[in-house]
């Protein structure tokens, strides 16, 4: 059997009964056991996974780790955290009574991604690719919206672009969901014609990588 | 319109689950049906903003 990592949490009982816990450190990851000859990508098991995921976040706020993580044992999912706990703890702590929630739009112009055929040096194309990332925005009309009725209910957000979209995460306090949803309906009434996307709400995941931004 | 915001939610799940959260070292190679997933988190992000633009409207979970 191997055991897939959901989530890293604060206690154990804000894993058990949903999903079965492992200690680490002095945290709780949740994990899935499945038999070692089923795939990491099978549908069911991914969908099996998401439902977990979200009824973990029903009963408090966790780490979400990437998919694609399975471990034998306590000892091995030590190892591969090693160093990482001390952070995670704090994080935990911070934002226990928060959720992340996310809204996407489509950018008003997609920029298009540079060929490396047409730079000489790695470093030219690299910086090719950041500035045709950064160059995305939204419509300014529907930014000033979201800024006004979305952002002053977040206790932190952040911009996210790629290079046809842009994204923003929102860390929002688990009482103050209603409003952001009601902020969202405000926006889609307010902008009817941009295709948007307000989804959630989601466990830890763009800040619980706060430290490497 | 309720299958799109279901198929929506989906991807948007799925895309959460793929393409989030903390990366530890030891992450597996996942393939499904020998489409490796980093092309698929690429299809579901294609996905969700076709969606998007066909509903023209926030879908939620």
């Amino acid at each position: 059997m191997k055991s897939i990592v959901i989530g890293i949490h604060l206690k154990q009982t804000d894993v058990e009964p949903v999903a079965d816990s492992m200690k680490v450190d002095d945290l709780f990851a949740s994990v899935f056991s499945v038999d070692d000859d089923r795939p990491l990508g099978d549908r069911e098991l991914l969908l099996e996974i998401a439902a977990i995921r979200a009824r973990l976040l029903d009963t408090a706020t966790f780490i979400a780790i990437r998919y694609g993580l399975a471990v034998r044992d306590e000892n091995e999912l030590a190892m591969k955290c090693a160093g990482q706990t001390k952070r995670w703890r704090e994080i935990l702590g911070a934002h226990r009574d928060e959720v992340e929630m996310t809204l996407k739009a489509a950018a008003t112009a997609a920029t298009p991604r540079p060929d490396r055929r047409d730079f000489k040096s790695g470093a030219a194309y690299l910086r090719a690719l950041h500035e045709a990332a950064n160059a995305v925005d939204i419509d300014s009309d529907f930014r000033r919206g979201v800024e006004r009725t979305l952002l002053p209910i977040t206790t932190r957000h952040r911009w996210l672009r790629d290079s046809a979209s842009v994204e923003l995460a929102m860390l929002v306090r688990r009482g103050d969901l209603e409003s952001v949803r009601a902020a969202g309906e405000s926006l889609r009434r307010d902008h009817a014609t941009m295709p948007f996307l307000l989804s959630g709400p989601w466990p830890l995941e763009v800040f619980a990588d706060d430290h490497q931004q | 319109m309720v299958e799109k915001e279901e198929e929506l939610t989906l991807l948007e799940t799925l895309d959460h689950l793929l393409d989030r959260g903390v990366v530890i070292a030891g992450e597996a190679t996942i393939s499904i049906g020998d489409v490796d997933l980093l092309y698929l988190g690429l299809n579901v992000v294609l996905a969700n903003m076709d969606a998007m633009k066909r509903s023209s409207g926030p879908g939620r979970k």
